[in-house]
């Protein structure tokens, strides 16, 4: 599974990017239905590393205010 | 013999040694001095100096009762050094009647060297005790001078840590000052430390015990800042702190010194040339530790505007990404199969119907051909009445001379068909 190291490598904001740049794409048409297939698995996967990031801040923020102040 | 005679070089003395009563001019092991010589020459060389003005301060004063010699013991103000003033009574009286211990003095005096004990003093014609007025005429010369060589430079002063390790304190043993800062210290960083050193803080030995007090602080890697600490006073109580050693004392030093001397009018000297000045000793022990209580709140403030902007930062990309997904592209993937699978089904209805039409048209055709196919067929002839002759062989006879008697033949009817045989 390169393609999902890959995207575990991405920062968020590569990932965002990128996912706006493949709705630009979707949204304008013209693609043959196997491109448009890719693309939006494409676009799933990037929407998934973003969420993981979020997610993953949003628990370390909890975890930070959890830890009694030294 | 006179300071003049002392003056001249040794050769010339020898030509006129022998008009003496004393002998050599050169003592040595064999031809030693007699007390009495060597005390008339120190006498004599004592006597060089002549009369001067001195400025000094009183550290002792003894007015015996019933003796017209007065002793003083006149000290320099900045340095540990002294010398003992004689004077009469009567000059005392005219110059400095209320002269007490600790006052500054100028007089006008010449070293005596007393023979019988071997003691030096200085005897004093003139006492002027120095007034209010001219001290404060000098200390703002001092000041000038001071401003001028730079020990007032706002560019020298040295910032006080944030928290010292360790705070040099040089105060009067159990003074209110000292009280002061400790107890105010304490209350807002209750963990600082002190170490403290008790000096004169006025009075004749005041500047020296500074000083030292200073030096040893100030060598000890521990102390991150010294402050020198005292309550209010007249202003001759608080001179030692305007002296001109103390002032270069801490402008030496190379940890951090405040000052703290008086209250909020009083600006001795130190004030200026400290790295930080405190109105009062309460005001130093603010400046020196930072408030425990107010740092705890600042840094409770900090983590909730932290906490804050990062969630705050969080959702704002939770929005964005949100957004994103719910573009129609992303959330609803199966539109473009079914966008395609419209496309599909009525290609696909197309097709059907072409084909229809196609075979519709291909029956009709069918029909026409059949129609005139049967038209051509001479069945139509046969349901007239007519029919067809053939021989054995297939053959259509059209005349008689084709067959022969006793020849078998077929005839084709309208309805069905018969046989029979040529008779003649």
């Amino acid at each position: 599974m390169t393609e999902a190291t890959e995207n575990e490598q991405l920062s968020y904001e590569q990932a965002r990017a990128e996912l706006a740049s493949v709705v630009e794409r979707l949204e304008a048409g013209g693609t043959s239905l196997e491109e448009s297939l890719a693309l939006w698995e494409r676009g799933e996967q990037l929407a998934g590393v973003c969420q993981r990031w979020l997610d993953g801040a949003r628990a370390r923020i909890d975890a930070a205010r959890q830890r009694p102040p030294d | 013999m006179s300071a003049g005679e002392v003056g001249r070089n040794t050769s010339q003395e020898r030509n006129t040694s022998q008009e003496r009563n004393t002998s050599q001019e050169r003592s040595t092991s064999d031809e030693p001095w007699p007390v009495r010589v060597v005390s008339q020459k120190v006498g004599a060389w004592i006597a060089r100096l002549g009369w001067v003005w001195v400025d000094g301060q009183v550290a002792q004063i003894s007015r015996r009762p019933g003796a017209s010699t007065v002793f003083l013991t006149l000290r320099d103000p900045s340095a540990d050094l002294s010398l003992t003033v004689t004077t009469n009574r009567d000059v005392l009286d005219s110059g400095a009647p209320e002269l007490r211990e600790g006052a500054r003095v100028v007089l006008h005096a010449k070293p005596e060297f007393y023979a019988a004990r071997g003691t030096l003093s200085l005897r004093a014609d003139e006492i002027r005790q120095v007034g209010l007025g001219e001290l404060l005429a000098r200390l703002e010369k001092l000041k000038k001078l001071l401003a001028a060589e730079g020990l007032f430079d706002r560019a020298r002063k040295r910032r006080l840590p944030f928290l010292p390790g360790r705070v040099g304190l040089i105060t009067g043993r159990a003074s209110a000052a000292e009280r002061d800062v400790l107890t105010n210290a304490r209350r807002r960083w209750p963990a600082v430390e002190f170490r403290t050193v008790n000096v004169a803080v006025q009075g004749p030995s005041a500047v020296p015990d500074i000083v030292g007090a200073l030096k040893v602080l100030d060598a000890d890697p521990t102390v991150e800042v010294i402050v020198i600490a005292r309550g209010g006073g007249g202003l001759e109580d608080l001179l030692p702190f305007s002296d001109e050693a103390l002032c270069r004392a801490v402008f030496a030093c190379r940890t951090p010194v405040v000052s703290a001397i008086g209250h909020e009018t009083d600006a001795p000297l130190l004030d200026y040339v400290a790295d930080v000045r405190a109105s009062t000793p309460t005001d130093a022990a603010k400046r020196i530790v930072p408030d425990l209580t107010e740092e705890v709140r600042l840094i409770g403030q900090a983590r909730a505007r932290l906490e804050r902007a990062v969630r705050h930062f969080v959702d704002r990309e939770q929005h964005r990404v949100d957004l994103l997904r719910s573009r129609p592209v992303l959330a609803r993937p199966q539109v473009m199969v079914e966008q395609r699978a419209v496309e599909v089904t009525a290609l696909h209805d197309r097709a059907g119907r072409c084909l229809e039409h196609r075979l519709g048209a291909a029956a009709d055709e069918l029909r026409h051909t059949l129609a005139r196919l049967r038209a051509l067929s001479p069945a139509a002839t046969l349901d007239r009445g007519y029919a067809i002759v053939q021989r054995g062989d297939g053959h259509v006879v059209r005349a008689a001379a084709e067959v022969a008697k006793g020849d078998p033949l077929r005839v084709r009817l309208a309805e069905g068909e018969l046989t029979a045989t040529v008779d003649g």
